[in-house]
This record gives structure tokens, C-alpha cells and sequence, in this order.
């Protein structure tokens, strides 16, 4: 193990003792022990350091996060509801090639599940051509009726996406997730950069890297791009949310803060004539963008929950009448839905005319009776993840589970086969990882966050998450997972 | 046929409320089948109402009010001629594509026994319109309508306003399987039979002509899709196709989705004070 507290002897031999225990492609180190470039100067950097320095500022970086408050709720935990997501110090590099490569990928995807969701919403020329199953898309719950041709402005329904990537080998990336609903930890990548400026300010002078920092003002531009057409003057932004219990509080509030929007919980908004109003101490003010942190089912208990509690009564008639815009569009979830997302080539295809730059993980279908034996006779190599799952709840990581849910599993999908979608298990990438005895190999994944209004706008980077224990591929933080700072260098 | 309709309804909102909203599908749109002449609702905030198109091409009203007083009146009004299509509504513009009513919903997945005899039908070279006129006696053979108890005219009242706006809740849903059902029972189990056989079919709200010993009702009945024709109505609580006596309002899914008032605050059964349809 390549340990900053020992006496180091030759790279070389430390590379080779750090890749020991790491069969997957490792974007520090190549197999022969050499460094890839992307890489150079910091591992001139890291030798550079004295003993405990990392340690150091890893005890710097949980202070600053603590001071900066920085947390998440674990939901199902019992002791502590806020937890700290621990960072690490060394940060994921990208080199400028290989992002080019990336965002192409990821532009790609993103153009064409707006252009689906258009048209799953309007004409559904997708299903009859026959290129995705009419039935999975119109007996899906993600799939929202009430969207039926709604026009939302600019024709875009997702407007903020966290692609989810993970890397195989030098240019192999897959995407697991596209994440088109609501997704979050936008916050973390740009804590994480700022935390790092802070930390290791000579490593930043000895690289070129990319700006994170500009994603609020991008985030504020791209929601005044999609104001209602026939609005005058600057849009007012409201960010809606479900309020300080949710697990992601703390980012609706930083982004409104940075944004310089008005942060609003449901009772803070009405409905009249048709408009939108949030309530201030100068009386109403109109709004017309609602970037909005609250699930669809609980947006307007007068068209979907009446039980909500978190939404804006007619809010979603306000939206209909063309007279406020919500970010994202409800009904933007059956674009990724874990189904529909095995069809995704298919729709790059359908509507861009183009093969898919990005891949997607083979997946297997349950209710197939073929592929479900074969689920079942290997499940011990195989992911098994819930249909309508997030967040790592509800899944079984072949390789590291036990016998015992092993079977709980194949129980649940020979009970219901609809419900789970199978695939291999990758072998992640990994990166150079601060740990106890030093530094190893971690696998990490990632989410770059995604932009669509005037123009697309992805942050280069974004948010790197690491499985910090040994061997597991789990990079959830609500199963333990860390981050890390993501740099895309320039040329 | 010319029909003036009169519907008076009371939506108790509750008291001591700030605000109040409501959400109306209350108003027909001329088509094949009708021309609406006149229309017109009263209720307090109606000016400002924001009106325009729902997911199904309906014209929806979004009503507001603040310190409303704990009972709401609505009052609707209008005169609208009928035409005689023999049911066909036809194909109209700004409607969504048929295949969305193909979606099943916790109300219309009707048990096997509807549709189950037919299940062959279409592949093996049945026209569609026989097939949807079979699948409309066979839920009238499964069915009683519950004409008698619900919709007396002595029951004009509360016991009226359950088949009107409560389609949202349980007890007017019932299961198919019941003996005796009401209008959107009927209009459920077809519906979900010929979606079963993968024809689209869709809910329709409206009012229903008073005629003979009948009373006029706000009433629910399907429509199913045929290629060459469009949409096609059947009534199958009264097992017929909709001519001149029926006044179309709005469509949806099911009845969860079209009421003719949804409100939040959430209320009962809005109660009809009186409905007229008459044909003039």
C-alpha cells in the first residue's frame, strides 16, 4: 500500500503495491505501474507532500465542511438524521480529450430524451413505429396523463440533469442512470471545489482546471431562458421545496442562495387568475419560473395528491395555462425510468438519426422467461435493481452480497418480475484514494450536471462519488459512499 | 334537437377559509355531435378564471376565491343543439392521440368476464364496431342500472348529487362485479374491456335529456376508437349509442380524471339544487 507515511521507494514499486489490489482500470495508474498523464503532476505533488500531510487536511476538510454545514439525512437511520458525507482529498482528473468525448455523449443523450419526451407527449410517433413497446410507456406509472400536449417553453421538459457515468477502461464509459427528474448533489460538486481551493491551492496553480463556479449563474440563466413566451421583462425564480426535513434541504437552499432566487415551501406560493404569486412583505409577487424540489405526485393537490400538503393548490392549472414554468416539467420520469432506459439507443436513434455515443449497461429482462433463468442461475455475478429504486435502497450487488439475500431476491423477482432489472456487474474504475493505511484504489463513479434552456450548458466535471470501503461498488452516500473534487483540465 | 340545460349546484367549501380553489369541467365545445348556442356559469370569482385546455381537450376552468362564504354557488346555463351521428363523434382537432386511451387505471381494469369472450374477436376478423356493440349488451347482461334507486326523480337532491362530482370516491366506484351499477360503473366496465382488447375507450361526462319516465341526469358514458371512424359513443348503462339526447361535457381516463369539480379544499359530493335538460 502506497502510504505517505512511510518511506516510499520507487514510484514504480508503490504504484505496483497500490494497483495489488485493484484488477480494474485505474485512471492514476497504468497496469505496467507508470502514471497516465491526465495524472502527472499530481503524483509529482503527492510525493512532494510530508507525512500526514493528507491526514492533515482531511481533518481540515471535515472542519471546513462541518463550519460550511454541509450534511444529509440518512433516511431510515436512528441515530443521527444529519450525517457528513466524507470528502476526499485527492481529486478525480479528466483530462480535456477525454471530457470532449464525455459532454458529446451526454449532449447527445440529452437532446434526445427531451425530443422523446416531446413526443411522448404529443403525437407518440415512437410508439408507432413500433421503436419502444406502446405498452410500457402508456401503462407506466412514471408516465403523467396530464402532460398530454402541454407545450412547456422552448419545447424542453427536463432542464436539469445528472447523467450518472461510470468508466470501465480508457474510453469506455457507460451510463447507468440519466437522472431527468430531479436530480440532486449539485451542491457537493461545488463545495467540493470550493473546499479544495481552500486545502491544496499550489495543486490548482500547477494544473489548468475548469470552472465549476459559474453553475449557479448557468442554473439562473438557463431557468430565465424558459420563462413563459409571453412574459415581459426578468422572470422572477422561485425554488420550490418540500422544506428543512427533506434529505436535500440544505442544497434548495444554497441554490437559491447563490441564484439570488426567492427559496419558497408550498404555502408560501398561490394561485390566482390563472397566475402564480409568492407571498413577501411588499405584498405578492408574481412568478414564472418554479425550479421545484417537490416530487410530482405532490406539486398541486388539486390535480394529482389531494393529501399534499408540500404543493401550491392549482399550481399545475397555472402551468396548463401557459402562465408559469416548472423546472423540470412534471412527467419527465418516464424518460428515465430503469424500463425505458434499456431503450434509450433506440431513442438516440429515433430522433437524432445517430448511433449512440455513450453506452448503456446490457440490461436483463426479467419477464422474460430465458433471461430470467439466467438471472437467477448467476445472480451472484449480477446488480439487481428495483424498477422505481434510487438512491441504493433496494438493491443487490451480486459479487459482495450474502447467501441469505441472494435468495430474499430471487424471491422478490420471481414474485415480480416487472420490478427488477438485472445487470452485469462493472468493474468500475478507480481512483487514488485517501485511506487509513495511506492510499489505494477506490472505484468511483460519476455525475455530470446537465443545463438545457437556451443552449445545453454541462459543468465540466461534477460530482465524483467513491465507494470508500475496500472492493465495493457501491458509491451511494446514504450506503457509504464518499466524493471527491472532479477536475477537467484544460488545454 | 334543441336542449336547454339548467344545472344549480352547491359545493360546501367549508367556513372560515382564506382561500379556496376550484377546478372546472363544466363546459361543452360544439363538435359533430352538438353546437353549443349558449353557455354560461355563475359562481363567485368566475371573472378571473383562467380557462383553457386539459390533457384531453377539454376547456377547463381554474376558479379562485378568497374569504369565500362556507358554500359556494355554481350556476350553469346553456343551450345546445344535438345531431344525430348515431354516435360518431368523430376525429376532432386538438384532441390527444387515441393510444393514450389505452392506459388501463385502477378503474377500468375490468374482470376477465367482460371481455374474456371477446379476447379473439379482432384477429380473427371481427370488425371493430359489431365487437364494441357485443362488448355493450355484455356489460348490460352483467349489470343492473341503477336507475330506480339513484336517479328517481323524487330523489332530486342529495341523493342526485352522488352520481354527480362523487366520481372521484369509493362508494359511487364500486367493483363492476355489483349487481346493480350506476352510469360510470357501466361506462368503467366497458372502457376497461375494450382496452383489454386493445382498443383505445375513453370516459365522457355530460347530460342526459329527461324522456318519458326518465329524469334528466348529469350522466357518464364511452367512447371507443375506430380508425376509420373516430371516436364512437356507447351508452352502455342505457344500452345505446348516444343520439340526439345526450350533451357531451368533457372526456378523460376515467372518472378520476374529468370530474366536474374538483376543489381544494377537498369537499363531499357538491349537492345539486336542480338540474334541468330539456329538450326545447
Amino acid at each position: 500500500m502506497c502510504s505517505n507515511g512511510n518511506a516510499v521507494g520507487s514510484a514504480a514499486n508503490a504504484a505496483q503495491e497500490y494497483m495489488s489490489d485493484s484488477a480494474p482500470f485505474d485512471e492514476m495508474y497504468n497496469a505496467d505501474g507508470s502514471v497516465r498523464d491526465p495524472y502527472l503532476e499530481l503524483d509529482a505533488w503527492l510525493k512532494e507532500q510530508p507525512a500526514q500531510a493528507l491526514k492533515l487536511m482531511s481533518a481540515d476538510a471535515e472542519g471546513l465542511f462541518r463550519r460550511l454545514g454541509i450534511t444529509f439525512a440518512v433516511y431510515g437511520s436512528n441515530e443521527s438524521t444529519e450525517r457528513l458525507i466524507p470528502f476526499d482529498i485527492i481529486p478525480r482528473i479528466i483530462s480535456a480529450a477525454e471530457w470532449r468525448r464525455l459532454s458529446k455523449g451526454i449532449e447527445q443523450r440529452v437532446r434526445a430524451l427531451n425530443a422523446f419526451l416531446h413526443d411522448i407527449y404529443h403525437r407518440q410517433e415512437i410508439l408507432k413505429a413500433g421503436r419502444v413497446p406502446e405498452a410500457l410507456i402508456l401503462q407506466n406509472s412514471a408516465f403523467c396523463p396530464e402532460m398530454m400536449g402541454l407545450d412547456p417553453a422552448k419545447g424542453i421538459y427536463s432542464h436539469i440533469i445528472g447523467v450518472d457515468i461510470v468508466r470501465v477502461g480508457p474510453n469506455d464509459f457507460y451510463v447507468l442512470e440519466d437522472n431527468v427528474r430531479t436530480p440532486s448533489g449539485v451542491s457537493y460538486m461545488l463545495e467540493n471545489r470550493e473546499a479544495m481551493l481552500h486545502l491544496a491551492p499550489d495543486l490548482f496553480q500547477r494544473h489548468k482546471v475548469a470552472p465549476v463556479e459559474t453553475y449557479a449563474e448557468n442554473l439562473r440563466r438557463t431557468l430565465e431562458s424558459v420563462a413563459p413566451e409571453n412574459r415581459q421583462g426578468a422572470p422572477t425564480i422561485a425554488v420550490l421545496t418540500p422544506g428543512i426535513y427533506n434529505s436535500a434541504y440544505f442544497e434548495h437552499s444554497f441554490l437559491a442562495d447563490q441564484m439570488g432566487a426567492q427559496l419558497c415551501e408550498g404555502p408560501d406560493l398561490f394561485v390566482e387568475g390563472g397566475k402564480v404569486y409568492m407571498r413577501t412583505t411588499t405584498g405578492p409577487e408574481r412568478v414564472d419560473v418554479i425550479y421545484r424540489r417537490i416530487d410530482d405526485d405532490f406539486i398541486d393537490p388539486l390535480t394529482f395528491r389531494p393529501d399534499s400538503l408540500l404543493g401550491v393548490p392549482g399550481l399545475f392549472d397555472a402551468y396548463r395555462a401557459g402562465n408559469v414554468t416548472l423546472v423540470n416539467a412534471p412527467g419527465t420520469g418516464i424518460a428515465d425510468d430503469k424500463a425505458v432506459y434499456t431503450y434509450v439507443p433506440e431513442i438516440i436513434e429515433f430522433y437524432l438519426g445517430e448511433k449512440p455515443l455513450l453506452n448503456n449497461v446490457p440490461t436483463y429482462n426479467c419477464t422474460d422467461e430465458e433471461q430470467r433463468n439466467y438471472v437467477l442461475a448467476n445472480i451472484e455475478e449480477l446488480v439487481v435493481k428495483e424498477v422505481h429504486g434510487s438512491g441504493g435502497y433496494g438493491m443487490l450487488v451480486g459479487p459482495t452480497s450474502t447467501k441469505a439475500m441472494r435468495e430474499e431476491f430471487k424471491r422478490r423477482i420471481l414474485a415480480r418480475p416487472d420490478n427488477y432489472i438485472v445487470q452485469p456487474t462493472l468493474a468500475l474504475s478507480t481512483c487514488p484514494t485517501s485511506v487509513k493505511a495511506g492510499i489505494a484504489p477506490r472505484h468511483v463513479d460519476l455525475r455530470p450536471y446537465v443545463l438545457v434552456g437556451d443552449k445545453i450548458r454541462i459543468t465540466p466535471g461534477g460530482l465524483t462519488r467513491v465507494a470508500l470501503k475496500k472492493g465495493s461498488l457501491v458509491v451511494n452516500s446514504s450506503q457509504g459512499g464518499g466524493t471527491k473534487d472532479t477536475w477537467v483540465l484544460e488545454e | 334537437m334543441k336542449i336547454e340545460i339548467r344545472h344549480h349546484l352547491r359545493v360546501a367549501i367549508g367556513p372560515d377559509l382564506t382561500r379556496a380553489i376550484e377546478h372546472l369541467l363544466l363546459t361543452p365545445q360544439s363538435g359533430t355531435t352538438q353546437t353549443v348556442d349558449a353557455w354560461s356559469i355563475e359562481m363567485p370569482g368566475f371573472a378571473e378564471a383562467a380557462r383553457f385546455k386539459d390533457a384531453y381537450g377539454n376547456v377547463a376552468h381554474l376558479v379562485c376565491q378568497t374569504h369565500p362564504e362556507p358554500e359556494l354557488s355554481v350556476l350553469v346555463a346553456g343551450s345546445v343543439e344535438t345531431h344525430d351521428t348515431h354516435g360518431v363523434v368523430g376525429k376532432p382537432d386538438g384532441a390527444p392521440v387515441p393510444t393514450l386511451y389505452k392506459r388501463q387505471t385502477a378503474l377500468t381494469r375490468s374482470p376477465v368476464t367482460v371481455h374474456g369472450k371477446f379476447r379473439h374477436a379482432e384477429r380473427s376478423g371481427q370488425a371493430r364496431i359489431p365487437l364494441l356493440h357485443q362488448i355493450m349488451e355484455r356489460v348490460g347482461e352483467l349489470y343492473r342500472f341503477g336507475l330506480a334507486e339513484d336517479d328517481a326523480p323524487e330523489a332530486e337532491g342529495p341523493s342526485q348529487s352522488q352520481t354527480m362530482g362523487t366520481m372521484t370516491q369509493s362508494q359511487t366506484m364500486g367493483t363492476p362485479a355489483r349487481p346493480e351499477g350506476k352510469a360510470e360503473d357501466f361506462a368503467h366496465a366497458f372502457i376497461g374491456a375494450a382496452r383489454a382488447l386493445d382498443i383505445p375507450a375513453r370516459f365522457v361526462t355530460g347530460y342526459l335529456a329527461a324522456e318519458d319516465d326518465r329524469p334528466a341526469v348529469f350522466h357518464a358514458w364511452a367512447e371507443a376508437w375506430d380508425d376509420a371512424l373516430g371516436w364512437i359513443g356507447f351508452d352502455a348503462a342505457l344500452g345505446l349509442c348516444p343520439a340526439e339526447r345526450h350533451v357531451r361535457v368533457a372526456v378523460g381516463l376515467d372518472a378520476a380524471t374529468c370530474p366536474p369539480i374538483r376543489t381544494v379544499p377537498a369537499t363531499g359530493a357538491p349537492e345539486v339544487l336542480a338540474l334541468s335538460v330539456t329538450p326545447a
